[in-house]
């Protein structure tokens, strides 16, 4: 933690009582003034009105993942707070609630001619950089690293203010005072914040303010309920928790919106007359690629669109059998560029032990939310209600597009309905407040499932090859991954931090090395040589992000491979894989333990197990999982039964939340390993609805175990790492049952 | 113009009768707890009562629904008391709340119907998709609810909405009256 880099101010909020911002700024660009309830918006904040109700700021989107929870329980352990005293916020977007971490692994997205100027999330460039850039995006499980920090030390500020306050009155040293429950005591004198936040907000916070020396843990006892339950559980369950598409204002009509076939295709003729026929109808807008029609309610507006049968102009339409002839073109002779290595710089000549290639198609996210923006434009200014992963970019975007100054464009933060990175894409912002400029009314733009499915930028496909050379003594000699995938991170970068159309982006990261698109092929195995080559290969397919991004592709064919390997030299594969982890003993505890809770049996012919494992870093933070499947094998689709892991992710903060992102994410994985998967023709996907994505029902979810390692590192978010080894696991659990060895993604979409 | 009880109170819907109930509930009558995910009985996102029985609502026509009993999330208790709604919040087994409501709607008309479901009749009778994954917490909650409607247990999964200060101040020492 920087803290002479920051700096702590205490305030009145409106109305009396306590409000605490935090300055991310360096000292000598600090406002003169402490911030009033009107400069709020440039720090991020606590606050604590005269009853004693602790606001907590939330500056990232909440999309289920329990960021809410989380921020506010960090909020309330460093203050003292009774968790029923603790309220939250969605934030504003600001330059206060720059995340960092996020800034630094982007580095790459939007600086590719200087990447090595700003890699650190201390360095000034990278703070500059994303305070200009109001960077506040939820992404990549950064949450924690960005924002745990700034959240104790303000709520450390504002303990400190209480007992100064308390001490005046009592006639003691503040220091020592305690705070607990909601109150500040001393000896036997206590007062509650309320009475107490008046007069603490005229004091000056100590800088740097007293952190407690345990940083915050999850004090619930095995089998207890959760001392910090969900602050967005009682609204879920009763239908007040609004969405994008649950706002409604005065005026307000709805408004759907057909598109052509990918990825630029141009609206072309429709039968505008048709329309008039729906009741209901308040207008027709039509934008150069799109076609929208606004009405009473969303369903007429739908109506009106498949009346008037609009048609599209495509440009070379994206299809899938040319993509495939493109990638296998790409990975037998594409020029490669070497994005990750280690140990010596050649690999052992000779013919490899084993050589296989896998592949994945492109992957749907499946959220059940489908794209919606409530956008008003009246007096000149532009308010949006909308959830974005990337608020600053949306709003930018959106005001550009509409030509309206930035300071008269205001993103109310809406919470997400399942993202798994579909909503770091805002072009339905942007149609949005194009229509209500047009119709002069506040629109609600909400996309039909089918126009989800359609613009949706999937998870990039790839074809991978994997060669090794196992030395005698049973150690990796060598181990050579060549991939041939589009540069997805960068493309999705120039899209996001630039601004640009999907096929400008990706003509400007054409034959770009893109090792963020390939992380995670440098297996965690000690190799006398490994190395990582990209084949940067351009599709008419826009690629985008997904919960796991490139983990979820590379896993399953490290994971897969290192099963294939052990077999063909007729070793087990747990052991096999512990002998290769000298150099990551956190990793071989892992396999060890879940060897023991999940009873594995070796996963020999005939054995229904399969077994995977993986790590991701971030910074200093890492986490790992090794995770055994078990498959039902008949002839049906593939049945999974249970999924068992040990999981290290640091320190946890909040277990139960842990808990459901691991299980959520063993089930995300489950999804995208036997479906997810999309086709195109001529444009146009063939998984026009969700059932065609097969995904799990409560019906077919496996038995889940999980087994949490007690550890003290940095906190890692467990959303992503979960659904990596799942789709490899299940894979070599099916081999192992039924001799067939599956090596395309989703799995049974390849003959074999 | 067609006439249905939404949630116990009789409401006359100016809309094109062929609409589906869905759009009826959520743009005319702004019962904004009923999603839409895909409009063709998917998702069960849309998931409502009609007249006791789960149905997705995106496939009943405003029509179809004439002069029956529709009961939305809205109208599952007054406050979040109904077992369902405390028992996935108890269980945890909520993360981004989309799919929730027509989860515990599809679990209500279950328990009506049968008080002591099985994990498989369970998985049978809530077909919705759930993408968050909290499906390993839902058969648990849907059986404590079970226990809970035969009162076999207490659950206390959510407080009520609308506390007022004078009641959460009683119940929460560290709150204090605010002074005016």
């Amino acid at each position: 933690m920087q803290l002479t880099r920051r700096r702590l101010i205490g305030g009145a909020a409106a109305g009396g009582g306590l409000l605490v911002a935090w300055q991310l700024l360096e000292r000598d660009h600090l406002p003169p003034l402490a911030p009033t309830a009107a400069e709020a918006q440039f720090g991020a904040w606590l606050k604590i009105d005269r009853q004693g109700v602790v606001t907590v700021a939330v500056p990232q989107l909440e999309m289920g993942q329990g960021i809410t929870t989380l921020l506010a329980q960090i909020a309330a352990q460093e203050l003292g707070a009774d968790w029923r005293q603790v309220a939250v916020e969605p934030a504003p977007v600001s330059a206060a609630f720059a995340n960092l971490p996020l800034a630094a692994r982007w580095t790459p997205l939007r600086a590719p001619l200087v990447p090595e100027l700003a890699d650190a999330p201390g360095d000034a460039l990278l703070r500059r950089w994303a305070r200009t850039h109001t960077f506040t995006a939820t992404a990549e499980g950064t949450s924690l690293a960005a924002y745990e920090g700034p959240c104790r030390e303000a709520a450390a500020a504002a303990r400190a203010m209480l007992c100064m306050a308390a001490a005046a009155q009592w006639d003691v040293r503040w220091e020592e005072c305690e705070v607990g429950d909601g109150f500040v005591t001393h000896e036997d004198r206590r007062a509650g914040f309320g009475a107490l936040a008046e007069d603490a907000a005229r004091l000056d916070a100590p800088d740097p303010p007293p952190l407690r020396t345990e940083p915050p843990t999850d004090p619930t006892l095995a089998g207890e309920p959760s001392a910090f339950p969900r602050l967005d559980a009682p609204a879920k369950v009763d239908g007040s928790w609004l969405f994008a598409g649950d706002v409604r204002l005065p005026g307000m009509v709805h408004a759907a919106i057909r598109h052509g076939p990918l990825d630029r295709a141009e609206l072309g003729t429709f039968d505008r007359a048709a329309a008039a026929q729906v009741s209901g109808l308040v207008g027709v807008v039509a934008g150069k690629r799109w076609l929208a029609a606004v009405a009473t309610d969303w369903w007429s507006a739908e109506q009106a669109l498949t009346v008037m049968a609009p048609h599209f102009r495509s440009y070379d339409p994206v299809q899938s059998a040319r993509m495939t002839e493109a990638l296998d073109a790409a990975l037998a002779r594409g020029e490669a560029q070497r994005v990750a290595s280690a140990g010596a710089e050649e690999g052992p000549a000779g013919r490899p032990t084993l050589t296989q290639r896998y592949d994945i198609a492109p992957a749907a996210h499946g959220s059940v939310e489908t794209a919606s923006c409530t956008a008003r434009l009246a007096g000149g200014r532009l308010e949006l209600w909308l959830a974005t992963q990337a608020p600053e970019q949306a709003r930018i975007a959106v005001a550009r597009a509409l030509d309206v100054p930035l300071r008269h464009t205001v993103l109310y933060p809406m919470p997400a309905g399942g993202s798994f990175d579909r909503r770091l894409e805002h072009e339905h912002a942007i149609e949005a407040a194009l229509i209500a400029r047009e119709v002069g009314r506040p629109v609600q733009l909400t996309w039909s499932r089918w126009q989800e499915q359609l613009r949706l930028r999937p998870r990039p496909p790839a074809a991978i090859t994997i060669a090794a050379h196992l030395a005698a003594d049973g150690s990796l000699a060598g181990f050579a991954a060549r991939i041939a995938t589009p540069p997805a991170a960068l493309e999705f970068g120039e899209r996001l931090l630039g601004n640009r159309t999907s096929w400008s982006a990706r003509e400007a990261v054409a034959d770009r090395a893109d090792p963020l698109a390939c992380e995670g092929l440098l297996p965690p195995y000690r190799a006398a040589h490994a190395s990582v080559d990209h084949v940067p290969v351009t599709l008419p397919l826009p690629a985008g992000r997904l919960r796991g991004n490139a983990h979820g592709i590379t896993c399953f064919a490290v994971e897969s491979f290192t099963d294939e390997l052990a077999r063909a030299a007729g070793r087990e594969p747990l052991s096999f894989r512990i002998a290769l982890l000298g150099d990551d003993p956190r990793l071989a505890l892992c396999l060890q333990r879940v060897g023991r809770f999940a009873s594995w049996d070796g996963g020999a012919p005939g054995s229904r197990q399969g077994l995977a494992c993986h790590r991701m870093q971030l910074g200093p933070a890492s986490g790992r999982i090794a995770l055994v499947a078990t498959v039902e094998p008949g002839a049906g689709p593939v049945r999974v039964t249970r999924l068992a892991a040990s999981v290290e992710i640091g320190r946890v903060i909040n277990r139960d939340i842990a808990l459901q992102q691991i299980e959520g994410g063993l089930l995300y994985g489950l999804g995208l390993a036997l479906g997810s998967g999309l086709e195109y023709q001529d444009g146009v996907v063939r998984q026009a609805r969700l059932r065609d994505l097969d995904l799990p029902r409560l019906a077919d979810c496996p038995q889940i175990g999980i087994d949490l390692i007690e550890s003290t590192g940095p906190p890692f978010d467990p959303g992503e790492l979960p659904l990596a080894p799942v789709a490899p696991a299940i894979a070599n659990a099916l081999f192992a049952a039924s001799g067939r060895r599956l090596r395309a993604l989703p799995l049974l979409s390849a003959p074999a | 113009m067609t006439d249905l009880v939404v949630n116990g109170r009789p409401l006359r819907f100016a809309m094109d009768p062929a609409a589906p109930l869905l759009w009826a509930l959520r743009d005319a009558a702004n019962l904004t707890g009923t999603k839409y995910g895909c409009g063709v009985g998917d998702c069960g996102a849309c998931t409502v009562l009609v007249d006791g029985a789960a149905l997705r609502s995106c496939l009943v026509s405003l029509a179809d629904a004439e002069g029956r009993e529709v009961v939305t999330i809205e109208g599952l208790s007054h406050d979040r008391s109904h077992p369902v709604q405390q028992a996935l919040a108890a269980q945890g087994a909520i993360q981004c709340g989309f799919c929730t409501p027509g989860i515990a709607l599809a679990a209500a008309a279950l328990l009506a119907r049968n008080p002591d479901p099985s994990p498989a009749e369970i998985g049978t009778a809530i077909p919705n998709l759930c993408r968050c994954g909290v499906y390993p917490r839902l058969i648990a909650a849907v059986q404590q609810a079970a226990r809970v409607g035969r009162r076999a247990e207490r659950v206390e999964g959510v407080p009520p909405p609308g506390i007022e200060p004078a009641d959460a101040v009683r119940a929460v020492p560290a709150l204090s009256q605010p002074r005016h």
